[in-house]
Parts: structure tokens; sequence; C-alpha cells
């Protein structure tokens, strides 16, 4: 009976692969960016875009360049935002 | 006595002229080197075995494995290509896939790309079989067995 065959569990194999060519390097994904408005905050922000005002830091620390203090952010600043 | 001397330039200028028109005719007879050929990336073989060499050649060809071996698949390719996704299938009797597996490769010229799949439990005996495809075409295949020795 074809029910009583028994399917063979493959789940522990392992692979690996490797060549003598160079290997393809991906482009990088282009990443979002977000143009600061009057009345924005970062936590505003992260729950607009990500749902999650908790997702603050990430953006925090990805535009630690130009935003100094977390609880400053200014109109016309270009954030990049991190992927969700 | 004026027109004789008139009539030595004209000769004159003729002739550069023609020397001028002589070079420029030897100019449009030199031929461009033709761009380097560039060749079609295809793949010209697929070898299995237990071990590989540090070039991705199979060191000892088989397509008979014990259930503790590692199987190794050298796939040998020539030409160039901007980017290849060279695929692994590995499939278990009737089909059921045991393993999939791609490299994306560049390559210049003449090249070889290994996968390999091992499996710490053992392999299960029966007949096994890895199909290559490149960028979604089917490229080559390989039938092999595992047994208890």
């Amino acid at each position: 009976m074809a029910a009583d065959k028994k399917v063979p569990d493959f789940s522990d194999v392992r692979s690996g692969s490797s060549s003598t060519a160079p290997r393809s390097t991906p482009a990088p994904a282009s990443r979002r960016t977000y143009t600061v408005v009057a009345g924005d905050s970062l936590s505003k922000i992260a729950k607009r875009t990500y749902g999650d005002a908790n997702r603050w830091r990430a953006i925090y620390d990805l535009n630690k360049d130009i935003i100094k203090n977390p609880d400053l952010i200014h109109p016309g600043q270009v954030l990049t935002l991190p992927d969700a | 006595m004026r027109a004789p001397h008139i009539s030595r330039f004209a000769f004159a200028g003729a002739v550069l002229l023609a020397a001028g028109c002589g070079k420029k005719d030897d100019a449009a007879d030199v031929i461009p080197p033709p761009p380097a050929a560039t060749v079609a990336f295809r793949v010209t073989s697929v070898d299995l075995g237990k071990s590989i060499t540090a070039d991705k050649m199979i060191a000892n060809a088989t397509d008979d494995f014990a259930p503790g071996d590692t199987v190794y698949v050298s796939v040998a390719t020539e030409g160039t290509s901007p980017g290849a996704a060279i695929k692994a299938r590995f499939t278990f009797q009737d089909g059921q896939v045991v393993e999939e597996s791609t490299q994306t490769v560049t390559p210049t010229g003449p090249a070889r790309t290994e996968f390999h799949i091992v499996k710490p439990s053992g392999w299960p005996e029966g007949k096994y079989k890895v199909e290559i495809t490149v960028d979604g075409a089917l490229a080559g295949s390989k039938d092999f067995e595992v047994k208890r020795g």
C-alpha cells in the first residue's frame, strides 16, 4: 500500500558550494529615506513607518551622523530608514 | 610665357593631391583588430565523486556512494557571464527533493563550481539524481546510487 511506503527524512542534509569563478555580489538594496517635517519625532516616524514606535532607536542608530539628540530632529533632515 | 608657368604649378598641385589621396586610401586599408571573442557561457561536464581537489575537480569519480559519504558534484563551465545562477538539485528515487543549492558566479573563462551534500544520519539506500541548471535551464544531470558496502 502506498500509505505504508516510508518517506525518507532529508531534513538533516547539509550542503555547500564553491567555485573557481568569482561570485556575483548582489547590488546593495536601496534604502528608503524620509524627510522630517514639523511635528515629527523619531517615535512618530517609527510608528508611521513600521507600526511600532519602539523602533525609533533603529532609525536613530542608522542616522547618528546627522542626529545629535534623538529627542531633537529638524524639519528638512533626510533620514535613512532601516529595512522593515 | 606665363601659361607654361601656371601649368607647372597646376601639375605640382595635381601630384600633391594624388599623393594625399593615395595616403588616405592606405589608411582605409588598415583593418582594426576585431574585439576579443566572447564565448557563450555553458556547462561542459558534470562529475560526481567522494572528494574534491582545491581547484574543484573530482578527485575520485564514482556514482556509487555509501550512506556516510559526502556527495560532491563538480560542474565544469566555459565562457563568460555577468552573472550565471548555477543550481544543483538533488532528488531521491521518484523525485523527492533532497537538497537544492545555487551559486551565482561571474566567470571570465573556464571555471569549476562544486556542490556537496552530506547527511549526518546517513543516506537512505536507493537511487538519486542531481540536475544542474543554469539560469533555470537544464544544463546536465547525473544519476548515482547509495548502497551499503
